[in-house]
This record gives C-alpha cells, structure tokens and sequence, in this order.
C-alpha cells in the first residue's frame, strides 16, 4: 500500500545543505518523490509505505543539516502518481530576489576531527571549513555565493581541494571557502610597528606564548577584531581594561570547552546546548560557586553574570589546544563609541597602543559582524544583541512587506529590509552618534538592499527629531513615516508572536521620544501595526540637563525627588548625595525654570534613579549600569516582597501611575540604613504590580479589548521583571508574549518600524 | 528732574526734551547731528555696509557690561565681520515707564563710550517710553553704518580644504555670565562676559595682509551654530577639535552642572575667522597682541568643499557632526 505527502519545511532550510540531505534520506529510505526551494521553504513530495513516510518525517528533524533550523513543518496527503525515481528540482524561483545570504557558522566537530589529525593535510590548518561550517556572511562580496565573489578569490584552490570541492559526495562539495596550508590563507603574527614575528603555525604557537605570558592581543576573527587577554590573569584583564579605557562593563570570555565553562558557571542543558550552536553567540550565564577561585572579579564586577562563548573559528581551538590556559578575554575591539574594527589598517592604527601583538590573516573580512548575545530565560532565548550567527538570516512575514526599510533606533541599531514576505534585520549596528558609525551603518544598509535587490518604497524612522537615522532617511528620497518609539517596541513584538488585531502593550523602556514632545518609556498601550492608544504611563518627573541625567544617574535622581517632592526632595538628594549638593542646589532652580530639564516618565530612568539613590550607582561608566547592577542584587527565587503602595489618577482616558510614595519610601528607608536587597525586590514587585493593576483595570473597562498583552522594551532585558511580570499577568487571566527572536530593546526596534509603515502606506 | 522715567517723557514735549538734553546729547556730544530730523553723513565712495539689530538682554547689568554696550559691540561686530569699516551708529531706546533715569545714564554713557572707543559716531537716536508691563526694562535697537574695504577684502570665494578655522578667544563666557547674573540659578561664579567691539583687532588682522577668507561673530547660537552656517552657506566640511577650544573652567563647570555644551552659548566679543593655512601664525600673532584676543586659538579646519557640515572631534577620537542650536534638548540615549 503506497501513499503520496506533500511536505513544505519552513526556517532556515535554504543554502545549508537540505535538499541533497533530503536526497540523501530518500535514497536511504527507498521513497520515491521530489524535492525544491521555493518562497516559502523547502517542498518535498514523498511517495511509499505510510510506515517508511513516517520515519523519514521524524529523520527529517532529528537528522537535519547542522547549519539549518526548521520553524515549522506541514504535510498534506497527495494523489499517488507512482514515481520511480527521487530528483531534486530546480528553485521554482527567478532573479535575484530567490537568493539566501548565508549565515557565519563555527567550525564544525568533523573539520575539528581534521584538523586534529596529524595525518591529515590541514592538521593544525586554521582556515578549515566544509559546506556546514565557516564564514560565509561576513566573506561575501556579490551575490550569487560563490568563489569568485566573495574573499576567497585571491586564493586558487589547489588540486586536493579542488577534488573535494568538484566531488558531490564529499562533505566539501561546493564549500566556497574550502582551503588548506598550500592554497589558502595564513595567519602572521605582528608586532605593533608593523615587524611580522612568525608566519602560519609558528605565527599561533608564539601567540599561545605571548598570551601565557600576560599580554594584551588583538586577534582578528570572523566578524572584525577581538582584543584578548588571559582570563585567569588578573594583571592582565585590568591592564586590557585601563588600556581600553574600560573600568566596569562586563567583558565575555571564551571558554576552551563547555566542561571548563561549567566550572565556571552554571549551566542548563539548553544553555549548553545555545553554547555549543552553530552560531555560537556569547550566553549570558549564572556564575559558579567556585567562579572565584578561578577567574578575577575584574572581568564582571558586582555582576553575578559573566558572558561567556566557546571557541568558534579554527584558530580560536589552536590557541586553547595547547592547554595554556582555559579562558581568554574576548571583547570587541572598536574604539568608543565606534563600529567594530575588521580592516586591517584602521585596526592596526586603532590598536597601537592597546594591544602588544597582533595575531591577524590574510583573508579579508567584507563585512562586520559583532558577537551574538544571548541569555536563556526559563522560557526562551533572550536576544541583548543578535549578530553572527544569526544575520542576516530573514523573519518570515505575515504580509507584504517589499520594499519597507526600518531604520532603527539610535542605541544599539538594528534596521529591518522587507523583500516581498521577508523580512531581513541588519547586524547589531551600536550607538549612530559618531559620524563613522552613522557612514558604517550607511555602507552596511545600502550593500544589504543591493545583494537583496530591494527597491526601496518607504522608510521608517523613529519619531525623535535628533536620531541620526533622520538625516540617513532624508537622503533616501522615499516617503518616510515616522514612528512613535514604543509603539514601534508593540509593534515588534506582535509581530514576532505573530499576533493579529490590536492587543495590550506593557512597553518598559530607557527613552524614547513621546507624541506630546516629552519623553516616554512605560508605557501601557493598545494597538497594531496600524495605530494604538496611549492608555496609562508613568507621571514625568523632571531629567535636569538631558542625556546627563542619563549618564548621572544621581542627577536623574535629583530631578526625580524634586520633581515629585519639591523642595523637601531638594533636602533629601542633598542628604543622598552630599557631595554633590552645591551642584544640587542649581539643579533645583533648573527644575523649577525648565532649563534643560525634559520632562521624562520612563522605566529605564527609575531604575537609574533608584540604583542613584540607594548609592549602587550614581555615575554610569556603560549604557545600562545603573539598572544592570541594581537588579543584580535580586538573588535567585521568588522570596514574596510586598508592593509599595502606589497611586493612580485618571484624566480623559489617560491614566498616571504616579509612584511617589514608593520614591519617598525607599529614600527614607536608605537613609535610614536599612540594606538594599529587600528594597530592591519590594521595588520591582511594585512595577510588576502597577503593570498589572493598570492592565487589568483598563480590561475591566473595555470588556472588547480581550486579554493578550505583549511585554516590550530595554528594560524587559531584566530577567526577573519580565518573568514575574509574565506570570503576575498570567495569573490575572492574561496571554503575554515576550520577544524570542530580536532583543526586547532597541535592537529589535526595526522590526515593529517596518509592520508600522507597512500597515500605514498599505503596501 | 524726575528720578524715574514716565510716560511723560516720551510725548515729545517739554519732559522728553530735558530728557534727550540731559541724558543723550550730554552723553553723545554730537550737537550737529542732533539738530536736524536725519543725519547727513559723508562716506568715500564704495559701497556702504549697513546693518541693524535690536538688543533685548536680561539682566541689563551683568559682569563685563550691560545692555548699551552690547548694543554698540554687536552692531559694530556685524559690521566689521563682513569685512567693512564702521563709521556711525544710530540708537533708538524703548523704555518702560518708571525706569530708573541713573540707570539709563549709565546705560547711555557706556553705548556712547563704547562707541567713541570703537571709533565710530553716533548720529541719530531716538527714546520711546512705554507704559509699565509694554516692555522689560529697556530694549535698544542700533543701526550701524560703514563702508566696504576697498583693500585687504576677505574673499569667502577663496574657501578651500585645508583652511584653518581660529577664533578668536575663549568660548560661551557671555552666555554663562548672563545666566549666573540672573541670579536665579545661584550659580556661583564671577565670570565676565566678553561683550567688546571687535573692530580694531580684525582691521589689524586684515591689514596684515593674512587671507581672510571668512569672518563670523558667534552670537546667539554659539559657535557651533554659526559654523553650521559657514558650512552650509558655502560647501564646506568643517572639522573641529573639543581639545582644540579655549573654555574657561567657569563655563566648562557651568555647563557640567546644567548640561549645556559651551558651543552653543552666546558670545559678544569673538570672531571666527577661516583663513589660510600658510596665515595660521599671522594671524594667531595679531590676535593675541590685543586683550580680547589674547587666547586665540585654531580649533579646527576645513577637510573639503563639497557637502557642507560641521563635524566635532572628541577626546575619544570620534566624530560627531554638529547642528544648529535647537529649542528643544531632547536625550536620545535609550
Ligand atoms: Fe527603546
Ligand atoms: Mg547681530
Ligand atoms: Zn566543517
Ligand atoms: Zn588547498
């Protein structure tokens, strides 16, 4: 008894193999039947026993090609048409836009095998890949994928890897940048002026030496330079961090293997298995018990996290294989506030004086592409960035969205490109204030539109009238809508959970700039992509001296008791800050002139100017410290903390939640000296519990409004808001849904962008 | 006579003209002038400059002047800036009834001599008074006169890449000084504006024979505003160095207390010049022989012609690209 199934495999199922795996399964399983790339994935048409269709389906998830990710698989039953054969059809697709960009991949364990093989020809070779590992985004000049367009093409394959390359059961059949010692590219190792100090092996056998022995090296890897230390090396993580003008912010590690990572941290099996993905991102993960016996507090102080990544470039293994050592500092090397370094000139200039050394290679890195950031929620995977790895592998789109292009926002920049029912999100991009930024993000977004072969229809900017990405949109040429920045964070997340009709929107967020000219960032809205409500947000309090309050969160604290308290809040921030209090006293009279003083009603800068006022943080060093190292004080498990009270006022629909009894509280309680863990939980209870009183009185009073609430912006980042929050809602009768591809900041803004301006010029 | 000015005094009648004898003509010393319904003036042949501005300031005293001053400072500045002479000056006053008449002396006797020292004659004026709450205090409005040079004439059309741009001292003294005579801030600082006529220093500049291409005062806006313009005005990519401006620690204090940036605050007594590499030092020589130009200084300079737009290089090596002052300061950091 034969019968026929139609199969379509949605996800990543393109240029990684799938077909001639299905092939191979067909072949193996005796079923007849074809197999082809279309839009929408990858079709197959099996034709056999009910049994053998069966077992295949499960074969075809359980034994996929490592490089792919299937999103989704759906059959239906066929007429039988009794085939003999199994053939793999042409992509019933044309032109450019049929193209996939592949995605930059770690080696895998069967090249690992090899090039830990001294009988084989790359044994200790550092360029080894095959058709399911290695770069590839971050290699490609012109589009279609192939040799002669991407960087290997200054290097002729020799006769041994052109047989392999040429051979279509060989695992390297049509691996672009297939190569070995003979014909491909080398490693040197340079001194600072310029002196070469060895070549190809003895280049990383030296660098091994200098690394042992305490020295800053820069390394050049897939997606630009890392600068790297030895880990466990005290002196050397603090002089990495004065060189880089670096004294707090966290730096990622790269552990030698998970078993030395697990020594250091805690580990889930999906953590773990995270780690060990192809895209190989940093995971943020839970430091040890014995994390300090081990490494220096330097590399993540006052934080119980440490991001830690394992090896991913062939060269990364060499230096760890010698076992030396088994961390090494692996921190982005780009000067402040600039792009990521990956041309060798710019980076030697730049390093000259950070580095000691630099271990570098004659393949040319096309494009940059920052480490992945990842940490597991107890639900999913949380993106803080989404880079290598996993860009620019497109987001399937509901709709069409051809020829919308999104921005992003200003700080850690993400744009999205709509290609008929794609949706491509550009790497992480960083802070657009430099004007070397905003030319890298330019160069980036026009190559991206080229190899895609978008025709741009209507760009999306952000609302705010100074965001860089304005001036980049003007120069467009296309109509531009501009988009409200948290209805953009809604937009964003309904779209990743693939929500239809308008929902909740709790939007937690730094700053982002309001429709009424102030500044906004907790937010409760209702909405789509084409509109939203404002319904309740946070009362403003007054941000004295703009972004300085922002990067001094005592000021923003300042502003905020006296905004709230007056006079009395001037007394109390100068009792808080007694240093600053003649400082203080002006700011009190900006506040009460409106100099430079915004008005503000975000969540972002409450955890700043709570962080300020219980001393933890009074002056931000990085993007985010105050309120990292605020919640870094909540130890695990959910020990129950009562709310503060808090009050909320309505007027012609809008509410305000107004937590001035809770500011007055918890500043009262810290002068009293009353120790901060407590206060910090009570603290987050009660915008876990305003959030939910909020939402669920505005549902009481819009029965039509339904129950799904999705939770967006940067300060949804912090793992025990969002998960309480989730489950509080929950708890109240509420569907919530959290981001899981793209980060819940402004790295997945451009997302939310796109569907706005999609839904607003119709296209 | 009265110790307040009243509505009275501006009728036109017996009050107002005891007012204008005692208090401008005695200040002015300018009795020909006066006589007639307009001032006959004779100008060498060439083209005439003229300009005009009102002054409206708040306090009318502060440290390093008050209102008259700036009224002759500014117009003369404007003036000699575009690269011509001034020669006369004419004064109109709006003032609100009940002003103290010692301090409309004092005001009228430092616009008369400022302008005597700055060379250039007053020679029509005019007094309204407004009834009390029809105006803030005093405005002044001055109309200068002057003629174009006919030699050593700065040549805007010269403008090239690798141009210095120089000014010609320390950056936002007036604008702090304004704020913190204001009071209201309690900022504690005795900085001086740096409210003075210009045109000594920049005629000796010209007459150094040095290629000027183009002359600025950064007032309102600062100098960052006023470098945009150059740069759109013209085509040109400007580059300046935030290690490269002279700032006096008040301001820079100032402005790390309320968050300002000192580039776009006001100035009443600097000039930016863009001038030819090779008359960097000429001119940095000129400058700094008078007081007002003692800390002159290149803070940057044109890296090409083409786009116009102002770039500021940080202390970390970055660049930034500067716009016009805007009414709103709004964060971006997310
Ligand atoms: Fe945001
Ligand atoms: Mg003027
Ligand atoms: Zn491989
Ligand atoms: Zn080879």
């Amino acid at each position: 008894m034969h019968e026929a199934v139609k199969i379509l495999v949605r996800g990543r199922v393109q240029g990684v193999g799938f077909r001639p795996f299905v092939f191979r399964l067909a072949q193996e399983t005796g079923l007849k039947g074809t197999v082809q790339n279309n839009m929408d994935g990858v079709r197959i048409v099996w034709e056999g026993s009910p049994e053998t269709i069966r077992s295949a389906m499960k074969r075809l998830v359980s034994e996929r090609p490592r490089l792919s990710r299937i999103d989704e698989v759906t059959y239906e039953r066929a007429e039988t048409a009794g085939l003999t054969d199994f053939t793999i059809l042409e992509s019933d697709r044309d032109g450019k836009s049929s193209l996939v960009i592949p995605v930059d991949s770690a080696v895998c364990g069967d090249c690992l095998h090899e090039m830990r093989d001294p009988g084989n020809f790359r044994y200790r070779y550092p360029f080894i890949n095959c058709t399911q590992c290695g770069p590839r985004y971050s290699i490609i000049d012109a589009l279609p994928y192939d040799r002669p367009y991407t960087s290997m093409k200054d290097f002729p394959m020799c006769g041994k890897c052109g047989e392999e390359y040429r051979d279509p059961h060989n695992r390297r059949h049509h691996a672009q940048p297939i190569a070995c010692d003979a014909c491909g590219p080398h490693v040197s190792l340079i001194e600072m002026d310029g002196t070469v100090l060895g070549q190809r092996d003895e280049a990383v056998r030296l660098a091994v030496r200098s690394l042992e022995s305490g020295m800053i090296m820069a390394i050049k890897g897939i997606g630009g330079y890392h600068l790297a230390c030895d880990a466990a090396n005290r002196a050397s993580v603090e002089k990495l961090r004065q060189r880089k003008n670096r004294p707090e912010r966290p730096l990622a590690i790269m552990a030698a293997s998970v078993d030395a990572a697990k020594r250091i941290a805690v580990m889930s099996d999906r953590e773990e298995s995270l780690l060990r993905s192809p895209e190989a991102p940093i995971v943020l993960l839970e430091k040890s018990a014995a994390y300090a016996r081990t490494l220096p507090e330097a590399l993540a102080p006052g934080i119980r996290t440490i991001g830690v990544m394992l090896p991913y470039t062939p060269l990364h293994h060499l230096l760890f294989d010698d076992g030396k050592f088994s961390y090494l500092v692996m921190t982005s090397a780009n000067p402040s506030g600039l792009p990521i370094l990956y041309e060798d000139a710019p980076a030697r200039a730049y390093l000259d004086g950070i580095a000691d050394r630099i271990l570098t290679h004659n393949r040319p890195i096309l494009h940059a592409i920052d480490d992945s950031v990842v940490r597991m929620s107890e639900r999913a995977p949380f993106f803080l960035r989404r880079s290598r790895g996993y860009v620019p592998d497109p987001l399937p789109a509901r709709t069409n969205v051809d020829g919308v292009v999104a921005l992003g926002g200003q700080m850690k920049n993400t744009f999205a490109l709509g290609r008929r029912r794609q949706i491509f999100i550009g790497p992480h991009l960083g802070d657009l204030s430099a004007v070397e930024s905003v030319e890298h993000y330019e160069k980036t977004l026009s190559h991206l539109m080229k190899w895609m072969g978008i025709e741009v229809k209507t760009v999306a900017v952000d609302m705010h009238p100074f965001y860089s990405t304005r001036s980049v949109a003007e120069k467009m040429n296309k109509p531009v809508v501009p988009v409200q920045h948290h209805h953009a964070h809604l937009a964003s997340c309904m779209e990743e959970n693939k929500l239809e009709g308008p929902v909740f929107g709790v939007i937690l967020d730094g700053t982002g700039y309001g429709e009424d000219g102030n500044i906004w960032g907790f937010e409760v809205l209702y909405g789509d992509a084409s509109g939203y409500r404002r319904l309740a947000h946070l009362r403003y309090t007054p941000l004295p001296g703009g972004d300085r309050a922002v990067l001094e969160p005592w000021r923003n604290a300042a502003g905020m008791l006296i905004g709230l308290l007056g006079e009395r809040g001037r007394r109390l921030a100068g009792r808080l800050f007694p240093d600053k209090e003649s400082s203080i006293a002006v700011i009190s009279r900006m506040v009460s002139m409106k100099l430079n003083s915004p008005l503000a009603g975000t969540c972002g800068r409450l955890f700043d100017a709570v962080s300020a006022i219980l001393g933890i943080c009074t002056e931000s060093t990085y993007d985010g410290e105050a309120a990292i190292r605020l919640s870094e004080h909540l130890g695990p498990g959910n020990v129950n903390a009562p709310p503060y009270p808090f009050v909320v006022t309505e007027k012609s629909g809008l509410k305000e939640l107004d937590f001035k009894p809770m500011i007055e509280q918890i500043t009262d309680e810290r002068l009293k000296g009353v120790p901060p863990e407590p206060l910090i939980r009570r603290f987050h209870e009660t915008i876990i519990s305003a959030c939910c009183s909020l939402v669920e009185s505005i549902a009481e009073e819009n029965p039509g409004f339904g129950h799904r609430v999705v939770l967006s912006g940067g300060s949804m980042n912090n793992p025990f808001l969002s998960l309480r929050l989730s489950e509080s809602l929950e708890a109240r009768g509420f569907s919530v849904y959290t981001h899981h591809l793209l980060p819940s900041g402004d790295g997945g803004l451009c997302l939310g962008q796109l569907m706005i301006a999609a839904a607003k010029s119709g296209v | 006579m009265e110790r307040k000015v009243t509505l009275a005094c501006g009728d036109g009648g017996e009050l107002a003209h005891k007012l204008i004898q005692q208090v401008f003509v005695s200040a002015f010393q300018n009795q020909d002038a006066s006589r007639f319904d307009s001032a006959f003036l004779s100008l060498e042949s060439g083209k005439i400059a003229v300009t005009t501005d009102s002054f409206v300031v708040n306090p009318l005293f502060f440290p390093g002047g008050n209102i008259g001053k700036i009224a002759v400072a500014g117009t003369v500045n404007d003036l000699s800036v575009a690269g011509s002479i001034p020669l006369y000056l004419t004064a109109g006053f709006i003032i609100e009834e009940g002003f103290p008449l010692e301090d409309l002396r004092k005001i009228v006797r430092s616009l008369a001599e400022e302008a005597s020292a700055a060379g250039v004659r007053i020679v029509a004026g005019d007094t309204k008074v407004v009834e009390k709450g029809g105006a803030d205090g005093l405005y002044i409005n001055t109309t200068g006169i002057g003629v174009q040079r006919a030699e050593h004439a700065i040549r805007p059309g010269e403008m090239q890449e690798g141009d210095d741009v120089i000014i010609s001292g320390t950056v936002g003294d007036h604008g702090i000084a304004i704020l913190a005579a204001r009071g209201e801030l309690g900022l504690m600082t005795d900085l001086q504006s740096d409210c003075t006529p210009l045109n000594h220093m920049i005629d000796k500049v010209l007459e150094s024979g040095a290629h000027v291409r183009m002359m600025r005062d950064p007032t309102r806006g600062g100098v960052a505003t006023t470098l945009v313009e150059i740069a759109e005005d013209f085509g040109a990519a400007i580059e300046i160095s935030e290690t490269a401006l002279p700032i006096r620690n008040e301001v820079m204090g100032a402005c790390d207390i309320l968050g300002f940036d000192p580039l776009y605050l006001a100035n009443e007594g600097k000039v930016i010049l863009i001038v030819a590499r090779n008359d960097r030092q000429r001119v940095l020589d000129v400058l700094r022989a008078f007081p007002e130009g003692r800390n002159a200084a290149v803070i940057g300079h044109i890296t090409g012609m083409g786009e116009g737009r102002l770039l500021l290089e940080t202390p970390l090596g970055s660049r930034r690209r500067l716009r016009r002052l805007s009414g709103m300061m709004l964060p971006r950091i997310c």
